[in-house]
């Protein structure tokens, strides 16, 4: 007697899109957080605009302000860009790093691991959807703060711009995957994710450039994938300039990451899982 | 004839967080399965019986890959635990966490699509596959319907739905019947026994011994970590042939039950509660000559009996006999 089972590559590939399927049928079922992600951005980003305008004594002279210290005179874009990426840092430490506590909450954690199926496979998928899904909600939460604020969305290199929107979730998932190891010792997910989050917006220079940290803490930021994401999508879209002067040398930094990130990420992820299942047993992460 | 599922020196101990005052705590070791030796044969009907917290789940999950075993190994379908994990999850369909292990907020047939999918099942045959399931469990007028929207015991059947999925060689369900109405426990357990008489290799936990009597060819009673009796139905009864049994129900305080299991002649005695009433269980070489000493020492300790009666010997009452303890008792280690 055989089981249905059958190990093929095309039968993996199905897997990873199911995996994908599944997670955006869910998500249909919750408008509420369809909208959240659409206008959070926004509202993320209004604060320091409006706070801005304030300080700076109106639209036009906050602009030249801001014009002198980002290379910039379109804050507001800034603004709006930084906020996006932001979401995007935290809506993927929320989708992969706390994808087996949300799993083990709901109670579906055993029968993943039931079936016979490598993590890398399901890892892959929720990677995937977490990539269409973030790349889908900055076009349209970008655009809608655009609008509300008056600014042109359609500017400077679009395409580079979603190239490095789209190559930095990559070390993204990979950081991901550092901290659901950690959660998997430590179980205090929330705890860490929102440490996790505020702490990569402060590092990815969210409202500000990097410029301005001290050189200690400026390296730290430069050693943090998100922040070169955050800055090439600026610089393509707004001119504030590449950290290596021309976009290539900034893409490769990127893709660096690309390669070193998601495989620290995932072979500590998968050594942590083995010490898990082997103390107390998966489903009481 | 080679086992489909050879398990040896399987060991399990976790180690165990105490809670010291605020800030401190104690780690103890807890031994969850000691030197598990068992062999079951393919197409046979196998049960797992024993109280809450005997190790049966524990031995399942280490069988299932889920938990790694601190010492031993066990083949399952040909494949060894911690070398093949993949095939030997392919090998087998399980029930493990009963309603829980389904995505709420899918319908039905989407959870056993994506579950299908997580299997590597190709997309006909998971179709086939899952339209032959919903039929044979009756599930079409709700398998459309998101699963939240379902009774404990719907999202109980469609765990079991999800089980059959990949017709793999070994079905292992873990307490399946919980939570289950009695006409949909009898259905499932009629599923089960065709599934079994088609070949299909079933192991089967549970703490309630007219299940593993209706439904199992073999049992291994587990106690505490440890495989005590193990053999077909009529071998474990055989095995109390020189002994009898006694059943009193009534008000049997504490004092009364220390006295008659200090009676000559008593080997086991076991006591349980239901609905405000005690069942006090006895085990001995000749019931009946028991009878009057039994009588008189439970009367005189503030008994008051409704029913006493020597009775046919039961898995429970093997159970008593090997622990005196009953299947009620929840022996966890805390």
């Amino acid at each position: 007697m055989t089981s249905l089972t059958q190990f093929t590559t095309a039968n993996k590939l199905r897997l990873i899109w199911s995996v994908v399927t599944m997670r955006l049928k869910i998500l249909s079922r919750y408008p509420g957080f369809r909208l959240l992600d659409i206008i959070m951005p926004t509202f993320i980003a209004a604060m320091p605009i409006l706070l801005g305008q304030a300080i700076g004594g109106g639209a036009v002279r906050a602009a030249q302000n801001f014009q002198e210290n980002t290379g910039t005179a379109n804050y507001v874009a800034y603004l709006l860009i930084g906020s996006n990426v932001f979401m995007m840092v935290s809506g993927t430490m929320w989708n992969v790093g706390y994808w087996l506590r949300r799993e083990a909450e709901t109670g579906t954690l055993e029968a993943l691991y039931l079936a016979p199926t490598g993590r890398g496979a399901i890892l892959a998928g929720i990677a995937l959807y977490g990539n269409l899904r973030m790349t889908f909600n900055f076009i349209l939460a970008f655009t809608l703060g655009a609008i509300v604020f008056g600014v042109s969305p359609l500017q400077g290199d679009i395409l580079l711009a979603l190239i490095f929107l789209f190559i930095g979730l990559i070390p993204l998932f990979g950081i991901a995957l550092i901290y659901g190891a950690i959660i998997l010792r430590i179980k205090e997910a929330n705890a860490l994710i929102r440490l996790a989050q505020w702490g990569a917006s402060l590092l990815m220079g969210l409202f500000f450039p990097i410029a301005i940290f001290p050189g200690w803490l400026r390296l730290i930021a430069l050693a943090f994938p998100p922040t070169w994401m955050n800055n090439g999508v600026r610089a393509s879209l707004l001119g504030v300039g590449f950290f290596f002067e021309q976009w290539y040398f900034d893409l490769a930094m990127l893709g660096a990451f690309c390669i070193l990130v998601p495989l620290l990420g995932y072979r500590l992820f998968i050594r942590t899982e083995r010490g898990v299942q082997r103390d107390a047993g998966v489903g009481e992460f | 004839m080679e086992p489909i599922i050879k398990i040896r020196g399987l060991t399990k101990i976790y180690q165990s967080k105490q809670r010291v005052g605020l800030f401190r705590s104690r780690t103890k070791e807890v031994v969850a399965l000691q030197d598990v030796d068992l062999d079951i044969f393919p197409g046979e009907s196998f049960g797992l019986l024993g109280p809450n917290g005997a190790g049966k789940t524990t031995l399942i999950k280490c069988l299932t890959t889920l938990l790694l075993p601190t010492r031993g190994t066990a083949w399952l379908n040909g494949h060894q635990l911690e070398r093949a994990e993949n095939a030997i999850r392919a090998s087998i369909g399980c029930m493990l966490m009963g309603e829980r292990g389904l995505y709420w907020k899918l319908t039905g047939r989407e959870n056993l699509d994506f579950f299908g999918a997580l299997y590597q099942i190709p997309p006909d045959a998971r179709q086939a596959q899952a339209d032959q399931i919903i039929a044979r469990l009756n599930l079409d007028e709700i398998i459309d319907r998101a699963v939240e929207t379902y009774s404990s015991g719907q999202k109980m059947k469609l765990a079991f739905a999800k089980a059959l999925l990949n017709a793999a060689p070994i079905l292992i369900l873990d307490e399946p019947t919980n939570t289950l109405d009695l006409t949909s426990a009898r259905e499932l357990r009629a599923v089960v026994r065709e599934l079994n008489r088609q070949g299909r290799t079933v192991v089967y936990t549970t703490h309630v011994m007219s299940e593993a009597e209706e439904l199992c060819d073999r049992v291994a009673i587990v106690d505490r970590g440890q495989v005590i009796a193990l053999g077909t139905l009529a071998e474990l009864k055989a095995s109390l042939n020189r002994e009898g049994v006694t059943k009193v129900e009534g008000v049997i305080p504490e004092a009364a039950f220390r006295a008659a299991r200090a009676l000559d002649g008593v080997m086991r005695a076991a006591l349980s509660s239901k609905d405000g009433m005690q069942e006090l269980v006895v085990v001995s070489p000749n019931p009946r000559a028991l009878l009057p000493q039994l009588i008189r020492a439970l009367m005189d300790n503030g008994a008051t009996l409704e029913q006493i009666a020597p009775t046919e010997v039961t898995l429970e009452d093997v159970f008593i006999a090997k622990t005196g303890r009953t299947l009620a008792e929840d022996t966890r280690e805390k």
